[in-house]
């Protein structure tokens, strides 16, 4: 789950009292939109990319007025516009209009968990409003801080006096920066980033920080999230019909995370363990359907129905089953592969025969119950199969996977088809 | 480095934070005393032991909230569980390791709690995965300040081959000798279940291991990989390590190696990824990707590219791999390096070996066809077993209203039994379609020939109890369903017990044998003859001194049609060399054993359906047989046609026209029938019929198969038959007879009969609009409907059509076949509709069809004056019994096969009481 951008932004920094640009939805007035350009002499029209996309404004994606003609006129143009960046291709669903905050300074400020140092750490300059990477190591201060005691005043004015900060903005930032923390841990963020915070003067003449963009990730295994009650909908563009169903099977016991990889594909891999995920996918290629990792021991049940999940999306366009993973530890392959062996009776009894050929590649606890029960299953569905056990590289049997699909396309579906007695 | 932590200070390479373990030695001991946290939960349970016995009982105590006093059993002792760890310290437990199962949202209290309560506590194993990332931070906080080694979370622990020793999860399995095998390597891995993988995958090169640590892949990897490194430097056992990495995060990236190390880094793909798969830690951004690592490893590893074996670069540092079964390649080429051989001769290797396969009969190509190859022990013994089990075994569950024989498509109302739909099964023969519903699939041209010679010589029930309950019930005015529940009831498990032992004796004598096709007498069954004839009591059930003249008829008119079976001449052989004679109930256990052998083998059947085939095969004969009366059965013959002639010359289906209409068919009646027959065999479980048949076995318990009374099964279909279900066929006859009664039809099958079928219905139907509104205006809501036209699901177009009868249509107009009653129904609905009886035109359902086609059959001899309409309401009552035998021998095995004791009962809560 990520969000970026201020229409979302903005609400969440007002739980923590952080300031922020003032912001209106694509569904504002246009008398708000006047009276916006009114008391802020410009605004910025930002299109709304749901999963959130970089590289926005060098992409000529920001829109600016400074009269209500021009305001329209971008929102027009940006409303639904498309945008690429690196692999991620986004579509706009509507736009936001964001008060310009005139500022002599803009400052980049980032919580999130680093690993060189193993703990909760800030990024830090006030050379902000451009891309990090770009500005040299100088200029930016990576601190770490102690999560027992959380992010204090202290560790903004390290970090700022290690780069030489004009002194005028560390004392309104040691103020407000730390407020981010309770945000961060307390909602269940795994990272977050303002850029740019927007120094600007108030009415006594004073600096404060105001936050003119933002992007967090929350962390999907931490639920302190969900007390933010954000829509359902607010980062659901990236996922397919078939990773939300199987999301909602996502517990603590049994992974059961999934990923399309290629909606043409014709090898469907059941792929069990980080490790099995990360090869097999790997020499798949745009072969597999899916990536996905099963391990964790699910239960029977639960198999079961990410397995009908699986089949009932995948299984027509397959050639090849493919259940594959290293010598388990603790995984049951019994119940994995009574789970993945009874879904696969029920679609055929649903759907009727499927010309398949099924690759098996596994060891592990109750290795040959499961295996003698998939083989049941199988020679009662007239499907043909190999097994290979953990004694064969894995590599070899994904290789092996991928010639049986060649062969498949070539005409042994249609063979297959015949024997089973399929039109 | 963290700025303000208060950590104490421990090994001295670690300047920044505290780091416990200063050589991989220490990571798991033999000194090493555990406490499991939440010991009996699912995961813990299974595990838990397996450690304890491996590790020679390391494990002290273990806590689970509110189950004190409870333990976990082990083979060598009692683990004692308490509530907390503080309890399990009060009673004098003494820890150094607590192993974490705790479900996510509970891990850090847990932990906190235990270190804060045992400062003894120098190691803490995090099994439990998905632990939030807020979590991860205060954990390793807490054991920075408490000088506590974190181990996870998400890891499966360690395991030490040379100390014997697992802690934390399950690695190795069940059976952690298996890959735990002592040898030099050190194994670090972000993947748990490679951990084990890499650990066997170097054994096929000789090559055993030291440590095999499973760091996980979270975001907060605490014991990693530069922790790891240090330890192994000072490990003198250790002479190389595996580090399997994967992409995200920086732990790797300033390791520096003193020993030879083979890095398997894995990802490219998961650049293409938006979001984690799998491992929650492996999201990497552009510094931190597969393809950056693998640079970093090659620069520490002195390699210029990735090691395969087709370019096998590597230095005397080490070598980098991206797929994990070149490990054991990689790491023999890098010891070669440095003067140092394999730890022991290589054990196995890792080609591809399926251990089990099955074409099904389909011609692969040579290259994808490989050989079967023998598993490796203990994997073996255990396959042996399992191919030396005949049949399938299917698991049991709840089957109330449930059926894996049967099921209607709820938008096209064709249902199918074992997946032939019964359009396809009325183009199949009644015999065909008996075979198909215990074997699930048709026979081929011989095995209907056997089949057809199995039931007819069974189906003369002259002097027979069977026979006589069934007269007795006939006499009493019973309906035709009654009459066969009476002689059903008389076909207790005594009636085809001979036959089914012989069926068990002749399962096992070829069990494991080559045979898959029955029909290819070349077999080779000496083998099986000479066991038989060595085992005095097997012998005695098959064959006997006298034998019994039905044996002989059957064998005699098998083999003079010619019919062709491993296992008939394996009798024949075994009486000639034993100078004994055949059974009548021998011969039909050969033949039901012929019919379902090849489906047996496969594990389509169960050695339950196969034992109970002879059974179902009398029951068959018999419904046949007692449905006609006493008077045209005697010794010799049946419905007047000898017992002989009808084994050698009559189908199954024929025999069956003979029993209702007292003659043989002739071509176009046979195929009519056979159609009417498969058309009726089935509507899914939630018809009553099935309901009473599955509750009959269900209260007999299908748990203990062998106890469950067949007949008393079929009694069940057959008192859950009735007027309104199977009789009610009569109502479209009835109504049909009153409109052509007087018209003097004489042949229903010829079109130029003279008559103005229109005229005729549009007559009706203003009748029927006359009818139906006095009767709305005298209130009466519950006036006559016509029967067989209209359907719930087939009503909303402009004119409607029910799919099945269209096919039957078509398919008798194809043979030019013509059928006046159904065409008169065609007229009826386009006149109902012309004259408003209905605002659509309505279907003509598939009933019609039925009731037409017997129709026709019988027409003549009721026109003739030979039958009566109470005969005919019975012909069309027995033909609906006939039929739906078929689809409720299928519905008792598969309940018998597959469902739990009382399994359609009911809860009390689900019922209603009405007033």
């Amino acid at each position: 789950m990520q969000i970026t951008g201020m229409l979302w932004g903005s609400k969440l920094l007002n739980y923590v009292g952080f300031p922020t640009s003032e912001v209106l939805g694509a569904e504002a007035k246009t008398d708000q939109i006047k009276d916006m350009i009114d008391r802020w002499g410009t605004i910025f029209i930002k299109p709304i990319f749901k999963g959130g996309v970089g590289k926005k404004g060098k992409a000529g994606l920001i829109g600016k007025a400074s009269d209500l003609a021009t305001a329209m006129k971008e929102k027009e143009r940006l409303y639904f516009v498309e945008h690429r960046h690196g692999n991620a291709f986004a579509k706009a669903e509507g736009v936001t209009f964001e008060s310009a905050i005139p500022a002599q300074y803009e400052i980049y400020a980032s919580i999130s968990d680093n690993t060189r140092f193993r703990a909760p750490t800030l990024t830090i300059t006030h050379h902000g409003g451009m891309d990090i990477e770009e500005l040299p190591p100088d200029k930016i201060a990576t601190i770490p801080f102690d999560a027992l005691t959380g992010f204090k005043g202290f560790v903004v004015n390290n970090a700022l006096n290690k780069i030489n900060a004009p002194n005028e903005i560390i004392s309104p930032l040691v103020q407000n920066l730390p407020k981010l923390w309770d945000l961060f841990h307390s909602y269940g963020m795994a990272t977050l980033e303002l850029n740019p915070i927007r120094m600007m003067v108030n009415e006594r003449g004073r600096l404060v920080p105001v936050a003119c963009d933002f992007k967090c990730m929350f962390d999907t295994d931490d639920p302190k999230w969900k007390r933010l009650d954000l829509p359902d909908d607010l980062d659901t563009s990236s996922y397919s019909d078939f990773e939300l169903e199987v999301n909602q099977l996502r517990t603590y016991q049994g992974q059961s995370d999934v990923f399309v990889i290629n909606e043409l594909g014709s090898i469907t891999a059941m792929t069990f363990g980080g490790g099995a995920n990360a090869l097999v996918t790997e020499l798949l290629g745009d072969k597999g359907t899916i990536s996905s990792d099963f391990g964790g021991n699910p239960p029977y049940q639960k198999m079961f129905e990410i397995s009908r999940i699986v089949y009932k999306h995948w299984l027509k366009q397959t050639n090849v089953l493919f259940i594959i993973g290293g010598k388990a530890n603790n995984t049951d392959i019994y119940e994995t592969f009574r789970g993945m062996a009874n879904a696969l009776r029920e679609y055929f009894n649903t759907h009727g025969p499927q010309p398949l050929y099924v690759v098996v590649g596994r060891g592990g606890p109750n290795l040959v119950r499961g295996l003698a029960y998939m083989k049941d299953t199988l020679d009662a569905l007239g499907i043909p199969y190999r097994m290979f056990g953990h004694d064969s590289a894995m590599s070899g049997v994904v290789n092996y996977a991928i010639d049986i699909d060649n062969w498949m396309s070539q005409g042994g579906k249609e063979i297959i088809a015949k024997q089973m007695g399929i039109n | 480095m963290t700025e303000n932590s208060s950590y104490s200070k421990g090994v001295d390479a670690f300047p920044h934070f505290y780091v416990g373990i200063n050589s991989l030695a220490e990571l798991a001991t033999k000194e090493d005393r555990v406490c499991v946290l939440n010991i009996l939960g699912s995961e813990s349970r299974g595990v838990t032991p397996t450690s304890h016995v491996y590790s020679g009982g390391n494990i002290v105590c273990g806590t689970m909230p509110g189950r004190s006093g409870s333990v976990l059993k082990t083979k060598i002792g009692d683990i004692p569980v308490y509530n907390n760890v503080t309890e399990a310290l009060e009673a004098g437990h003494q820890f150094n390791v607590a192993v974490v199962y705790v479900p996510p949202s509970g891990v850090k209290d847990a932990v906190i709690e235990a270190v804060r309560v045992n400062p003894a506590i120098n190691k803490v194993i995090i099994l439990t995965e998905k632990v939030a990332l807020s979590d991860a931070r205060i954990i390793r906080q807490y054991g920075q300040r408490h000088n506590v080694d974190v181990f996870g979370a998400n890891c499966l622990g360690i395991a030490d081959a040379h100390q014997h020793v697992r802690i934390g999860g399950a690695l190795g399995g069940s059976s952690p000798e298996e890959s735990l095998v002592p040898g030099s390597i050190a194994i670090f891995s972000n993947s748990g279940n490679f951990t084990t993988t890499m650990a066997t995958y170097i054994l096929t090169a000789g090559w055993g291991t030291t440590i095999s640590y499973s760091s996980g892949k979270d975001v907060y990897i605490h014991f990693a990989a530069a922790e790891f490194t240090h330890a192994f430097h000072n490990d003198d056992r250790s002479k190389a390590a595996l580090m399997y990495i994967e992409p995200g995060g920086y732990y790797e990236h300033d390791l520096e190696f003193k020993k030879p190390v083979v890095a398997c880094v894995v990802g490219r793909w998961k650049d293409k990824l938006t979001r984690a798969c799998g491992h929650a830690g492996a999201m990497a951004g552009s510094g931190d990707n597969a393809g950056e690592k693998e640079r970093w490893f090659m620069n520490k590893l002195g390699v210029n590219d990735i090691y395969s074996p087709e370019n096998p670069v590597h230095s005397a540092k080490g070598a980098v791999v991206t797929n994990i079964a070149h490990l054991p390649e990689a790491l023999t080429a890098v010891m070669k390096a440095n003067g140092v051989e394999p730890d022991f001769e290589p054990k196995g290797n890792l080609s591809l070996k399926p251990w089990l396969g099955n074409n099904q009969d389909i011609a692969l190509p040579s290259n994808l066809d490989i050989d079967l190859v023998e598993a490796i022990s203990p994997y073996k013994e255990q396959l042996e077993l399992l191919t030396k089990q005949l049949g399938i075994a299917l698991p049991r569950q709840t089957m109330k209203d449930a059926s894996g024989a049967s099921m209607m498509d709820p938008k096209t109302q064709v249902s199918k039994l074992y997946g032939v739909s019964v359009l396809d099964a009325a183009l199949h023969t009644y015999e065909d379609n008996l075979v198909m519903s215990l074997v699930q699939k048709y026979p081929d041209e011989n095995g209907r020939a056997l089949a057809n010679l199995a039931l007819n010589a069974f189906v003369n029930q002259h002097n027979t109890p069977a026979l006589m309950a069934a007269e007795a019930s006939r006499e009493a005015g019973n309906s035709p369903n009654t009459v066969l529940s009476s002689s059903m009831a008389i076909l207790g498990p005594k009636t085809a017990e001979t036959a089914r032992k012989a069926v068990r004796i002749l399962l096992n004598l070829f069990k494991g044998s080559e045979l898959v096709n029955p029909s290819e007498t070349s077999f080779d069954f000496s083998k099986q003859l000479s066991a038989v004839l060595a085992d005095d009591e097997a012998k005695a059930v098959l064959v006997s001194s006298e034998g019994d003249q039905c044996g002989q008829m059957i064998f005699d008119a098998a083999r003079n049609g010619g019919a062709k079976s491993v296992f008939l001449d394996f009798l024949e052989e075994l009486a000639k060399q034993s100078g004994a004679k055949l059974e009548g109930q021998i011969v039909l256990a050969a033949i039901t054993c012929h019919l379902g052998w090849r489906e047996l083998v496969h594990k389509r059947l169960s050695m339950t359906t196969m034992i109970n085939m002879p059974w179902h095969f009398r029951i068959f004969s018999s419904i046949i047989g007692t449905s006609v009366a006493v008077n045209r059965q005697d010794k010799e013959s049946f419905c007047g046609v000898s017992n002989l002639e009808l084994m050698t010359s009559w189908s199954f289906t024929e025999t069956a026209y003979l029993a209702l209409l007292g003659k043989r068919p002739d071509k176009e009646a046979l195929f009519a029938f056979s159609v009417l027959l498969g058309l009726i065999v089935t509507n899914g479980p939630g018809t009553i019929s099935a309901q009473g048949a599955k509750g009959a076995v269900s209260a007999d318990g299908p748990e203990v198969p062998e106890r469950v009374q067949l007949n008393k099964a079929y009694v069940g279909f057959l008192t859950h038959t009735g007027y309104a279900h199977g009789g009610n066929g009569f109502e479209a006859i009835e109504f049909l007879l009153h409109r052509f009664k007087e018209s003097g039809l004489n042949e229903p099958g010829n079109d130029k009969h003279g008559l103005d079928l229109s005229a005729m219905a549009l007559e009706y139907a203003k009748e029927y609009k006359a009818y139906k509104t006095k009767a709305k205006a005298e209130g009466n809501l519950s006036y006559a409907k016509i029967p067989c036209v209209n359907h719930p699901v087939f009503k909303d177009k402009d004119v409607n059509y029910d799919p099945r009868e269209v096919f039957v249509n078509d398919l008798f107009k194809k043979r030019g076949a013509y059928n006046i009653f159904l065409e008169f129904y065609h007229e009826l609905v386009q006149a109902l509709f012309k004259t408003g009886v209905s605002k659509k035109v309505y279907c003509v359902n598939v009933d019609a069809v039925i009731a037409v086609i017997l129709l026709k059959i019988l027409w003549k001899p009721y026109a003739d004056g030979e039958i009566s309409e109470r005969a005919l309401e019975t012909a069309a009552f027995t033909t609906f019994l006939y039929g739906r035998t078929i689809g409720e021998t299928a519905e008792i095995e598969d309940h018998l096969n597959r469902g739990r004791n009382m399994d359609t009962r009911t809860a009390a809560s689900k019922c209603s009481s009405v007033n």
